[in-house]
């Protein structure tokens, strides 16, 4: 942590890609796409930004093995809740209703 | 490093508080200052893990609801001000860049910077309230809050959703409430410990080889910054296509 310092031009230019990708999901969010994929595609850039704030503004890049222990924790629990109870939810409808069920 | 017990004049004290010995800071629990400093990120880390958790149940809400109800979820979105939203979010991630540059020149010892960074990030999250306050009294204007200014015939006759529809307008309202004003709370939170940290980098607290709190607290602030990141597209962007 403290032995690395990076160049503040690094900053940045992070901050520059940050605005860049916020413009870019505002802009996609009104072209018209077919159901889910404007949440792939808003979740995704969304995705991308977070992943930059971490690594550099937040120095995980720089960081100790256990840092990136709870990040890889806080992630699997996360994906542990989304897929599990998506997959419930997003499937429900695939099962025609049997009447007197 | 305490001094009690000890009489010194105030002479003496102010020549100690000029050595590198007391600006170290270190507390006897930890071996040095490294291990002090990722004790104590590391502590960050693991309270920001638990607030993933805390966000991320009511941003699977949205969506696992957002699949059942999809007109009424991206009517409801549409009415939102993403104008409002997305500067905010160019305002978050302006600050987030101060907040990183205060640490920054933390480690250079730049004191001056160091104080300008701090106080501009807690004045972003300012600027980042009152668009927030303005967006909220446009949704007090435009019918938004259900339970104190909603018209429920109004988005029947005007949005051409059926009856049974609104109970859902009124779901995803309630997300919008209870996400916008938690991530509130977390930017209020964050002033406050970034005023905090100006004050301490004031009275000569921290040195490039003791700067853990202004370390931990742009974690947190640069946490805050990537909910509002998610709940951009999630909340003001869903509708927007209509």
């Amino acid at each position: 942590m403290s032995e690395h310092i990076m160049p503040a031009s690094v900053y940045v230019l992070i901050f520059a890609i940050l605005v860049a990708l916020t413009l870019l999901t505002v802009g996609v969010s009104f072209i018209p796409l077919a159901g889910v994929w404007h949440v792939v595609v808003g979740m995704g850039i969304a995705l991308i930004k977070g992943s930059l704030v971490v690594l550099f503004f937040m120095h995980a890049v720089h960081s100790p093995k256990i840092t990136w222990l709870v990040i890889g924790a806080a992630v699997v629990w996360l994906m542990i809740l989304l897929v599990l109870t998506l997959a419930d939810y997003m499937t429900r409808g695939l099962i025609p209703h049997l009447p007197g069920h | 490093m305490s001094s009690e017990g000890v009489v010194l004049t105030s002479e003496a004290r102010q020549t100690l508080d000029g050595t590198l010995l007391v600006r170290h800071r270190l507390e006897e629990q930890y071996a040095d200052l490294e291990q002090q400093h990722e004790t104590a990120a590391f502590g960050m880390w693991v309270f920001l893990a638990t607030e993933v958790m805390f966000f991320g149940v009511l941003f699977l809400g949205v969506e696992a609801y957002h699949y059942m109800y999809p007109e009424a979820f991206e009517a409801a979105s549409e009415k939102l001000n993403w104008v409002i939203g997305g500067i905010n979010t160019l305002v978050l991630l302006l600050s987030s860049l101060t907040a990183v540059l205060a640490v920054h020149y933390s480690k250079l010892g730049d004191r001056r910077r160091v104080m300008i960074c701090l106080g501009v990030t807690a004045l972003l999250g300012v600027v980042f309230l009152c668009f927030k306050g303005l967006e909220y009294y446009d949704d007090y204007v435009d019918k938004l809050i259900p339970g104190w200014s909603f018209d429920d015939s109004e988005w029947v006759r005007e949005e051409g959703l059926k009856p049974v529809q609104v109970p859902h307008v009124k779901l995803f309202l309630l997300f919008y409430w209870i996400m916008t004003g938690l991530h509130g709370l977390h930017v209020i939170i964050g002033i406050v410990a970034m005023l905090v940290m100006l004050e301490l980098a004031r009275r000569k607290h921290f040195s490039p080889t003791y700067y853990s709190p202004i370390d931990v607290t742009a974690l947190y602030w640069h946490f805050v910054d990537i909910v509002w990141i998610f709940l951009l597209p999630t909340l003001y962007l869903m509708g927007t296509h209509k």
